[in-house]
Order: structure tokens, then C-alpha cells, then sequence
């Protein structure tokens, strides 16, 4: 009787949210599910047209090139943003100078509006903007890079052959033997310069349309990539700090043991932080693939600079085909395409628990 | 007692803001930008002239459209909002939307006469008006004077042809200091001098007409400009649209229309500026060029429930007096014949003569209203959008972008 009386409890208690969810989500989606297999554009009667909407999607050449898009984006910037991530956060976990200012100045994308962010970022991608301007001065000024970088090793090298033939006990990056060696590099780098013996590359100025292109990069559209670098940028930090909450956690003798058994930084990473971090894994990947596969935002603010091709995804071929087109909205087809939409965000999360990083801590 | 008072103060308050909300509330639904513009006319033309009517301007963030399917459909429509011609025949066709005829029928301040003929056109669909347009718009040169007295070439004229525009746009360019021209790869600018030099909106057989000779012969031309490296993107010199490279003294010339005026006025007002109508294909040939307008319409059942009041705050905000405001204060070209003699358009300024310029070449032949019919204008412009895009980048030759576009609109 008690235990019934509980129920009834958590019942109205849970009542609230599963109305929500009852309209919000699930009224919603029986009404996409129905619509999927209707020609409608809101204003006349729904007409039952079976799969055909179905069929429609995939003889649709965008919607192809949507679908690949969008599983494309979803590896590679759930991959890097996890990855930077975790490096990030372990980095952000030592006891350095200036720590707060760091951890804070890397969650500013992350804080700012999608809308602003995104507005820069086409700002600096822009033919003459920043990115194209930083390629313009590596291409034209690596001779001079590579002559620093030599000069820098080569005083390395002989200031630690030194030290050491003298019976001193010095480490190939000793700091204060790299100070000397990096002023020497610069100044030396400078003098050769000057004197004409090193030359920049005569190169013209990058002028890559990384938003207006359809030219590709491995296969990806050049705006896509771009789409990427910005989605990587801003949604980095956020993983960050649940990757911090979850080094907080891991116990600090795993460390010491590992070290007592000789085990290297790297060694230490794989063996001990990764598997520590396995429930925080799988939280900030889910999220990443979710988040990824369901992107939509930033194509749509690109979408005035970009070609269509280069940056529709999944989510935007919905939205297209319902507002995107000046026409009345095609319903079935974006309901049709939201779903597979659904299925493929459900799919891929499915097969990442399975085949990747589970919940379950390093301890089971 | 002291419950039986407190019963009464709020049986008092209730129906106190009853007899409060006794005012009929009319929602106007319009672009987020026009908001400090629409709150000054509402204040000053329309507040306290209809009684019992409030009017709530409602600025719009979102794409339009699509706010204005999802609340028609929904049944929350406002009741008034915003048509842009570019969609009108779509909202025209949900059978959502009153048609005007009979209110201006009865109308004494707003018939159909009082408008320009060709801006009743625009928005007749099967017969019946959907709209009344608020002001147009066309498509004009905006130069910049001192660039070109600087670089000792002939200001662009009303008799430039596409070969001594071309010319003068190479001569202004000045590598150190400013482009020639800021055009983008944009099918509102580029598709009336394909009209103009003949392609048809679509072929007889309801192809597109991408393909054709003269939709090459234009493309050719718009994008010679970019690929000689005389003129750049919006985009590529960190402007937000031509108008503001424009502005920005960053490019000699730009295809805008009387939009760019207020920028102009607010952020550059010294700017020393002249403007010229499109040039024409050869000499004394013909000439294109878009009409745009935008106009107010109600839905069938406005949520005031009240359509007569409703027309009569569409007659307040298109009246003589809001329009010639509006004129004035340099924000748009008013779409009542009575106003095309304004003396406005005498004064010798840059602004008004800008006004005057836009104002004509909406009168000359060859000016199409700017709609893409059932078709939608997405596709329409999206093919065509991506075609200058690949021609401009050097991606792709004029004949492979524009067969390609034909092939995309077709598979639409």
C-alpha cells in the first residue's frame, strides 16, 4: 500500500514534465511520422502518398549530398572537439600561472551567441581576411621560418654537447640553454635577412574563398570545412570543463602508482586518465555526435555566403524544404527527412555505445 | 469584513482592466529593421485616430515567410503583416489572406486609383488585390564623385551602355585605394540585364532558360567585373553588402535601390554621391530592372476579429500624410500616385535626387516586377546565384555554370 502510494506520488510529481513531453515531443513526432506519408503544405488537405516522400528523398541529389555532410561533420568534429578537449582540460588541470585567466579565456567562444561568433568567423575567412592573410605570410616567409627553427636546433645542439662534454648534466631542452639558442635563432634569422641570404618565397597572395567555393579539401567542401573549424572552436570549451569536473575525480594514486612502475606522460594518459574519464567520454561524444548530426545553425547563418551544396546538411534540408524555397512548404518531404534525421542521430549513438566509449566507469 | 473588502478591491480590479481591454487591440506584424520608423508613424499618424483602437507594431526577427506560413496556418496570423512581393503569390494561394477589392471599393482615402497601376498589378493574384502596397523600390548606380573626379573619368550617366560601363568601371579602379565596383554574385542584380539582353523567365516549354545565348552574353558581362580583379564580393572585402562598401568608401559604384539612401544619410553623410538608371544593353537599347515593393495584408479572420478596423488602420499608414513623412525623411518612394509630383523630388541634394533616380527607372521599360511565381524564387536564384559564384571564382567557365544552373532549376 505504501509502495502504491509512492508511486502516485513520483507520479504527480513526474506528471508535469511527461505532459510537456507528451505535446512538445510526442504528439509531435506521431504528427511528423503521419505527415511523412502526406503530400501537405499546411494549407490544403492532407493526401495519403504512402512512401513516396520516401522515394522522393532519395533520388533528391541534395538530400544525398546532406546525408553525407552531415555524417562527414559528425565524425570528424565530434573526433577533434573531443579530443582538443580532453587535451585542453588536462592541460588546464596543472597548477600554472595564470590558470583562471586561461580557463576562462578559452570558454568565451562558448558564451558568446552562436549568431556573433559565426559573424566573425565569416569576417576572418573572408578572401582578404585573416586566415587567408596568416597563409599569405607562411607561404611567403617560411624560408625565414625554417632557416629560425634550424638556427634554433642547431645552438641547441651544440650549447648541449657542450655542457655535457664539460661533465654538466644538461637536458635536450634545457630552458635556459633554449633561451639562448631562440635568440640567437631570431637574431641570426634577422642578420641572414638582412644581408639577403635568406629571401621570402615569392608567392602570391591567398586569396582561398574558403565560404563561396565548391572546391573541396579531401572531399569536403572548402565552407563546410570552415563550418567545422568554427564548430570545433566554439563548442571545444564546453567539453572542456565537463572533462575538468571529471579529472577533479580520478584518484591521484593511480598516478603515483603508475609512476612508481616507470610509466611515461603518454603511457600514463591511455592507461590511467582515458579509462578514468570513460563515463565522461561517452557523455561529451553523445553529445558531440547529437549535437553534430542535428547541426543547423551556423549553415543556416552561412547559408546567404555559401553555396547551398557546400554546406547543406540534414537538419538545413529540412528547413529548406519547409521555408527555405519561397514556395509553399513541403511537409512530407521534410518530415520525411526529419525522421530519417531522427532514426540516423538515434542510430549513430547506438552503434558509438556500443562500439566506442560506454557509460560504464573504469572500475566495471 | 476585512475579507468581504479585499473581495470587493478585487472584484473592482477585474472589472476595472475589463472595461480596460474594451479597446480593440490590432496587431502589425513587420521587419525588425523599420522598428524605430514604424513606432514614429504609429505615434504621430495613427494613435488616438481610430477610437477604441489600439495598434501594436510586432517587429519580426525571423525569415518572413516563414513567419508568415506558420501563423496562417496556425491561425495566430497578426493582423496586419508585411508582403514582400517576392512571396506574395505563395501567401496569395493559402487562401488564407482577404482579399482588398471590396474595402477600397468603399474606400474614400484608399481606392485602387490611388495607388500606382503597376503596384495594384503586383499584387493581383487571379483577379483580386491581396495587398496594398506601401512603397517600391528599383534598382539604380550609386557612384561615388570624388573617386572618379580623382581618376579624371566621366561620371556613369543615364546613357552608359554595358561596353562604356565596363570601360569606366576599369578606369576608376585605383589598386591602392579603392575597387572599381563591389558586386556580388547575387541574381536580384545580375538577372535584369539577362532580361534585358533577352532570356525569357523560363523557355516555352517551361525549361530554364540558363542556357540560352543571352543569359550567357549577361552573365559574361556581370561577372567580368570580379574576374578582372576591378571589382570584389561584399564578402571579400569584410562589408556586410555592397551598400556598405559603399559607404565605406571601399568601391567606386554598387547596384542598390533608394535602401541605401537612409544608411547613406546615417553613416556617411558627407559622402559626395551621385546615381545613374542601369545601363542598357547597346546604345538606345534596352534596359532591365527590377520593381520591388512591399505591401500590408490581412488575413481572413484577423485575431481583433474586427477586418473594417483593420482596413481602416491600413488606410491610416498608407495615407498621403504617413507617405510624404516617409518620403521626407528619405526612407522610401511612396506607392500614391498623388505623391509622384511631390516637390520632394525637386530638390537639387544627393539624397533627393537619389529618390528621384530610384522613382524614374521604375517607370521605364523594361522594369519586371521582382516575383518568381509558383516557381519560388529560392531555386529561381539559387541556380543562377551559384553559376555567378563558380564564374566569379574562376571555377567554372560562363558556358559550364549556366548550363549547370539550367539543369539544377529543371530538376526542381
Amino acid at each position: 500500500m505504501k509502495r502504491r502510494g509512492e508511486w502516485v506520488s513520483a507520479f504527480i510529481f513526474l506528471l508535469p514534465l511527461l505532459f510537456t513531453l507528451a505535446v512538445a515531443f510526442l504528439y509531435a513526432f506521431v504528427r511528423t511520422v503521419y505527415f511523412s506519408f502526406t503530400d501537405y503544405n499546411l494549407f490544403q488537405i492532407t493526401k495519403f502518398v504512402g512512401f513516396d516522400n520516401y522515394t522522393k528523398l532519395l533520388a533528391d541529389y541534395r538530400f544525398v549530398l546532406a546525408l553525407t555532410h552531415s555524417l562527414v561533420y559528425a565524425g570528424i568534429v565530434t573526433a577533434s572537439q573531443t579530443f582538443l578537449a580532453l587535451m585542453l582540460a588536462i592541460v588546464l588541470n596543472q597548477k600554472i600561472r595564470g590558470l583562471t585567466f586561461f580557463r576562462a579565456s578559452y570558454y568565451v567562444p562558448c558564451i558568446a551567441s552562436s549568431v556573433a561568433i559565426t559573424t566573425i568567423f565569416i569576417w576572418l575567412m573572408n578572401r582578404r581576411g585573416t586566415v587567408n592573410w596568416l597563409l599569405t605570410a607562411i607561404g611567403r616567409y617560411w624560408p625565414f621560418i625554417i632557416t629560425g627553427l634550424a638556427l634554433i636546433v642547431l645552438v641547441q645542439c651544440l650549447q648541449v654537447f657542450w655542457e655535457r662534454r664539460h661533465g654538466l648534466p644538461a637536458r635536450v631542452l634545457d630552458p635556459a640553454l633554449f633561451g639562448i639558442s631562440l635568440l640567437i635563432g631570431v637574431v641570426g634569422t634577422v642578420i641572414l635577412g638582412r644581408l639577403g641570404v635568406v629571401q621570402p618565397y615569392p608567392m602570391a597572395e591567398a586569396a582561398i574563398p574558403w565560404l563561396t567555393t565548391r572546391q573541396t579539401f579531401l572531399g569536403i567542401p572548402y565552407p563546410l570545412v570552415s563550418i567545422m573549424m568554427l564548430n570545433i572552436w566554439t563548442t571545444t570549451p564546453t567539453f572542456m570543463i565537463l572533462f575538468l569536473a571529471g579529472l577533479q575525480d580520478v584518484p591521484q594514486e593511480l598516478y603515483e602508482v603508475a609512476e612508481m612502475d616507470g610509466a611515461t606522460p603518454w603511457q600514463k594518459l591511455l592507461h590511467v586518465t582515458v579509462p578514468a574519464l570513460r563515463p565522461v567520454l561517452f557523455l561529451v561524444v553523445t553529445l558531440g555526435l547529437i549535437g553534430t548530426i542535428q547541426m543547423f545553425d551556423q549553415v543556416a547563418i552561412m547559408a546567404g555566403t555559401a553555396p547551398l551544396e557546400s554546406t547543406v546538411t540534414l537538419a538545413y534540408y529540412v528547413y529548406w524544404n519547409m521555408f527555405g524555397a519561397g514556395t509553399l512548404p513541403k511537409v512530407g518531404l521534410a518530415s520525411a527527412a526529419a525522421l530519417v534525421l531522427a532514426v540516423l542521430t538515434l542510430f549513430v549513438v547506438f552503434i558509438q555505445r556500443r562500439v566506442g566509449f560506454s557509460e560504464k566507469g573504469w572500475y566495471s | 469584513m476585512r475579507k468581504i473588502l479585499l473581495a470587493l478591491v478585487i472584484v473592482g480590479l477585474v472589472v476595472g482592466v475589463g472595461f480596460a481591454q474594451d479597446k480593440v487591440t490590432i496587431r502589425l506584424a513587420g521587419y525588425s529593421g523599420d522598428t524605430p520608423l514604424m513606432q514614429d508613424v504609429l505615434v504621430r499618424f495613427v494613435e488616438d485616430k481610430i477610437p477604441g483602437v489600439e495598434v501594436v507594431w510586432e517587429p519580426i526577427t525571423e525569415d518572413f515567410l516563414a513567419f508568415v506560413l506558420r501563423t496562417l496556418s496556425a491561425g495566430t496570423a497578426p493582423d496586419i503583416f508585411y508582403v514582400d512581393l517576392y512571396w506574395a503569390e505563395t501567401v496569395a494561394k493559402t487562401g488564407l489572406v482577404q482579399p482588398l477589392d471590396e474595402y477600397m471599393a468603399d474606400s474614400e482615402i484608399l481606392s485602387k486609383e490611388n495607388l500606382i497601376p503597376v503596384l495594384v498589378d503586383a499584387y493581383t493574384v487571379d483577379g483580386k488585390l491581396y495587398a496594398v502596397s506601401k512603397d517600391f523600390n528599383s534598382l539604380v548606380i550609386f557612384y561615388n564623385k570624388d573617386m572618379f573626379d580623382a581618376m579624371g573619368v566621366a561620371y556613369p550617366s543615364n546613357d552608359d551602355t554595358l561596353a562604356t560601363f565596363l570601360d569606366k568601371i576599369v578606369r576608376v579602379y585605383n589598386s591602392r585605394e579603392w575597387y572599381g565596383a563591389c558586386l556580388n554574385a547575387d541574381a536580384a542584380r545580375f538577372l535584369p540585364f539577362a532580361f534585358a539582353a533577352g532570356m525569357p523567365f523560363l523557355e516555352e516549354d517551361g525549361s530554364a532558360p540558363f542556357d540560352l545565348a543571352p543569359a550567357k552574353y549577361a552573365a559574361d558581362w556581370y561577372t567580368t567585373f570580379n574576374r578582372l580583379g576591378i571589382s570584389a564580393t561584399s564578402a571579400d572585402i569584410g562589408a556586410g553588402w555592397p551598400g556598405a562598401a559603399f559607404i565605406n568608401e571601399q568601391a567606386a559604384i554598387c547596384i542598390e535601390g533608394g535602401w541605401l539612401i537612409p544608411p547613406i544619410r546615417n553613416e556617411n553623410p558627407t559622402l559626395n554621391f551621385g546615381t545613374a538608371f542601369l545601363p542598357t544593353i547597346w546604345e538606345g537599347g534596352p534596359r532591365g530592372n527590377y520593381l520591388f515593393t512591399c505591401g500590408y495584408a490581412m488575413p481572413t479572420n484577423p485575431p481583433s476579429g474586427r477586418s473594417d478596423l483593420v482596413f481602416k488602420v491600413i488606410e491610416l499608414i498608407t495615407s498621403p500624410e504617413v507617405q510624404t513623412y516617409i518620403l521626407e525623411a528619405g526612407h522610401a518612394i511612396p506607392s500614391r500616385v498623388a505623391l509622384l509630383d511631390s516637390p520632394y523630388f525637386q530638390q537639387e541634394d544627393s539624397f533627393a535626387q537619389a529618390t528621384k533616380t530610384v522613382f524614374e527607372a521604375t517607370g521605364l521599360a523594361g522594369t519586371l516586377p521582382f516575383t518568381f511565381g509558383e516557381i519560388g524564387g529560392g531555386a529561381y536564384m539559387g541556380a543562377i546565384g551559384e553559376a555567378l559564384t563558380l564564374i566569379m571564382q574562376d571555377e567554372a567557365t560562363v558556358e559550364e555554370a549556366m548550363n549547370d544552373a539550367a539543369v539544377k532549376l529543371d530538376l526542381e
